[in-house]
């Protein structure tokens, strides 16, 4: 095998990224260490071959496996956004505006459960769940509350939200309306991945095939009208956290990726169309380099599937932008704090390995939401490695290194074998519909529970190094009365809204569901009407019926 | 042989966080139990009518959203409204320390959170769950003996063995009892009287407090060991928790009397051999 000089090719990505801070500078005139070394942006082998080309690469390029932008956080740091929303919509404003006064860069809206699967407050299924893990949003009013003096043409907003992900969508663009802000200025994520939802976390209402009709709908939408939103967060994330290895995470991500790519190009949409918009979430876990490789790996693979499968033009097409949460369950109910030095080292791992965005977990998870200062140590923790540490100074630092470099073509391998298995099953909405990725993590979550028990997996505070008569931590406490008081506020939204314009707007709703046409416009007029989320899932629900788990 | 536990694992509410429930579903298969799992989206009513439905002896509920104060009461309660209080019910999940004693109060028998190792939650289960519905389903082979206390052995043998015509299979003396016991046949059972070697002898004491007379009647079992087990499991007293090693080879253990109204009942299982023996020689 001859091996060709690509030095050449080096020239010529400087050069370019030179014409680039010619436009729009880097965060410092010039990165150096304490001892006055100067830092390059980028670093790479003596010998630049089409072998490192094919494999690595520089950043900002195929296969961007040195990241999704030329000179990374030197350019920019990644957008720091902690997830949260608890109680009312009033509450989950006052957490918000501390955040972005705190130096958040971007929100990221937890809403409740009964939000999540498309109940109003005072539904019977909604019992005891409103307000308790994210903020209850029952119509548009509420979300004119949440985000309440907050300028939506200068905050990117990211929605957990998934199967009524384009009600919240919908009240989103009318509150920016409202704003005086147009549609095509909106940034931000809704979540909207409803495999992992089947998969792993349980927040489906509908069957997967109208679910992914909703999905293309809104991509079908947003291609047209919201040119900055990302429509999709493709989550690994929650894989993770149901009990998955870190090859599972990016095989079963990555695998619902191409059955969101395939829907939409059954749909009729073109690949470059609505590929640039679509994003991903990983999860930042314990092992310090896998973690890292995982990464490398995920943007190498989804970069060569759209390139090469699929064959999109625009390399926005094949550019896997990911946010990252830290690992939920790593937390410890023991020792809690010891969650702050957890949290750090994954925080770390997800920057080194070129994230594009990041929630750091709060110490006291794993026993209630955080309170505000757990929140903010869970902020400072990011804040301390963007401006403290120095590994935003130069570009993928860890590439070259044989251990990183093998972990990555290990992942890819590794998980390439799982995307040909779910391929072999007619991909990964038959794999999900035959329980398939769920017994693999379950497999997967068993033993890892086997191994903590016998001691063989090592969890500091929990299974070694205990500590007797833990103090107990101040936790918070979301208002009991909550659940009367939005049913309240519902009762008196019901009364003054007029009934004839919300029916009307459902009926059309119905009717357009029942066809084919786009649901996206429908669905704005209802909720501008105030309909509430529970009346549009409700018509939705008539139309599509429910998924009930295998 | 004993009925397997059964147990009812469900998700009450809106949460979609399986990992736990399912991980505890299987651990609890492991620990030889019958598990049904409800599937995520429950309400306590649903949970309560399939808990009933399935015969079930525990349910544990699993609750990461914060709804737990809201749920797990409600199915204690409609449980009990349908005449069902004898199943255990326990709770596991995100939940704070603080909210342990409302959940208690409330008819949750125990709260296992973050980091607890499933064997505990077995282990718990094994021990709470009520008699009713482990019905030990194999009787006794036989009564092995029958106890009577006597003060002087020599003086009370002449009655059984030259009135009552029973035959003298031999005489013991039992150190770890301080009992001298003698053997006397009676068909496939034996009359064992039991004479107190010292003042610290248990029978010395039986006959204190209660004078001469009938002390305990003792079965033939086929496993101590597995009884004593199912006893425990059902919050039965004993005197002794573990076999002991009795006459003949025998491997015996006592169930304290106050279980049966005063009477005090021994479990004894012997080497098949030494019992064979042993019965041909009552012919």
């Amino acid at each position: 095998m001859t091996t060709k000089d690509c030095t050449e090719l080096y020239r010529k990505w400087q050069q370019e990224l030179n014409e680039r801070l010619a436009k729009s500078p880097e965060r410092k005139q010039q990165f150096a260490t304490s001892s006055a070394i100067e830092i390059d942006p980028l670093y790479v082998p003596d010998q630049i071959d089409d072998a490192y080309m094919e494999n690595v690469g520089f950043p900002g390029e195929y296969p961007y496996t040195r990241g999704v932008q030329p000179n990374m956080y030197r350019g920019r740091l990644w957008t720091m956004r902690q997830y949260a929303g608890f109680g009312s919509a009033e509450e989950t404003n006052k957490r918000f505006r501390y955040l972005l006064e705190q130096g958040q860069t971007g929100l990221s809206v937890a809403f409740d459960l009964p939000t999540q699967i498309g109940y109003d407050s005072d539904d019977p299924m909604a019992t005891g769940e409103v307000g308790k893990v994210g903020v209850a949003i029952d119509s548009l009013e509420d979300m004119e509350v949440l985000l309440n003096g907050i300028p939506l043409d200068k905050v990117s907003t990211s929605m957990t939200i998934n199967a009524p992900a384009s009600v919240l969508l919908a009240m989103y663009i009318v509150v920016g309306e409202k704003q005086g802000v147009p549609a095509e200025k909106l940034s931000g994520t809704i979540q909207n991945d409803i495999l992992k939802e089947y998969i792993a976390r349980g927040t489906y209402i509908f069957p997967p095939q109208p679910s992914m009709r909703l999905i293309t709908d809104i991509f079908a939408y947003c291609a047209e009208n919201v040119p900055k939103w990302n429509t999709i967060s493709i989550s690994g994330y929650h894989i993770r956290e149901a009990g998955s290895t870190a090859v599972q995470e990016v095989a079963f991500t990555i695998a619902d990726g191409i059955a969101y790519v395939e829907a939409a190009l059954q749909a009729g949409l073109d690949i470059d169309r609505f590929a640039p918009q679509l994003s991903f979430f990983f999860n930042g876990h314990n092992h310090f380099f896998e973690e890292i490789a995982k990464f490398r790996a995920a943007r190498r693979m989804w970069a060569r599937l759209m390139k090469e499968r699929y064959g999109a033009k625009n390399p926005k097409s094949w550019q896997f932008r990911v946010h990252t949460q830290t690992g939920g369950s790593t937390l410890t109910a023991q020792q809690p704090d010891n969650n702050i030095v957890r949290v750090t080292l994954q925080a770390l791992a997800a920057v080194l390995g070129g994230t594009q965005s990041l929630h750091t977990n709060s110490r006291d998870e794993a026993l209630a939401l955080p309170t505000e200062e757990s929140a903010r140590i869970a902020l400072r923790t990011q804040q301390i490695i963007a401006f403290e540490s120095g590994v935003t100074d130069t570009v993928d630092p860890l590439a070259g290194s044989y251990f990183v470099e093998y972990l990555t073509d290990q992942i890819e391998a590794k998980a390439l074998s799982y995307l040909e298995k779910i391929e072999q099953m007619g991909g990964a909405v038959a794999a999900v519909e035959a329980g398939y990725m769920q017994r693999e993590i379950h497999k997967q979550a068993y033993e890892t529970q086997r191994k903590i028990e016998s001691g063989e997996e090592k969890v500091v505070g929990m299974n070694c190094f205990q500590l007797e008569n833990e103090p107990q931590p101040e936790l918070l406490r979301v208002d009991p009365e909550l659940g009367r008081k939005q049913k309240e506020r519902l009762d008196a939204l019901r009364a003054k809204r007029n009934q004839q314009s919300v029916e009307q707007t459902l009926n059309q709703l119905r009717e357009a569901a029942q066809g084919k046409d786009n649901l996206m416009p429908y669905i704005i007029e209802c909720v501008r009407h105030y309909a509430t989320i529970g009346e549009v899932c409700g018509v939705l629900r008539s139309v599509f019926g429910e998924y009930r788990a295998v | 042989m004993e009925q397997r536990i059964r147990v009812l694992v469900a998700k009450p509410g809106l949460d979609g966080h399986d990992r736990g429930a399912l991980v505890v579903a299987q651990a609890l298969r492991d620990e030889g139990m019958e598990v049904v799992y409800t599937g995520l989206r429950q309400t306590p009513a649903q949970i309560a009518a399939a808990a009933i439905q399935e015969d079930v002896d525990c349910v544990g509920l699993s609750c990461l959203s914060g709804a737990h104060n809201e749920l797990f009461p409600e199915v204690v309660r409609l449980l009990r409204e349908q005449g069902a209080d004898d199943i255990l019910v326990v709770g596991g999940g995100v939940i704070p320390q603080e909210d342990i004693p409302y959940l208690k109060e409330h008819g949750v028998a125990e709260v296992f959170t973050p980091g607890t190792p499933t064997s505990v939650t077995a282990d718990f289960i094994r021990a709470h769950v009520k008699r009713k519905q482990l019905t030990f389903q194999k009787a006794p082979k036989k009564i092995a003996h029958i106890g009577i206390a006597v003060k002087n052995l020599d003086k009370a043998l002449p009655f059984y063995t030259e009135q009552l015509g029973l035959n003298l299979l031999g005489t013991e003396a039992v150190e770890s009892e301080q009992v001298r016991v003698a053997f006397l046949g009676v068909g496939e059972s034996r009359i064992e009287l039991l004479e107190p070697m010292s003042a610290d002898s248990p029978i010395a004491k039986f006959i204190d407090k209660r004078g001469e007379g009938i002390h305990h009647i003792a079965f033939d079992v086929e496993n101590v060991a597995e009884r004593l087990h199912h006893l425990q499991a059902n919050g039965i007293p004993l005197i002794n928790e573990v076999p002991k090693p009795g006459a003949h080879g025998a491997q015996i253990a006592f169930i304290h009397p106050k279980a049966a109204g005063g009477v005090l009942f021994e479990l004894c299982e012997y080497p098949d051999t030494s019992a064979g023996k042993e019965e041909g020689n009552d012919e």
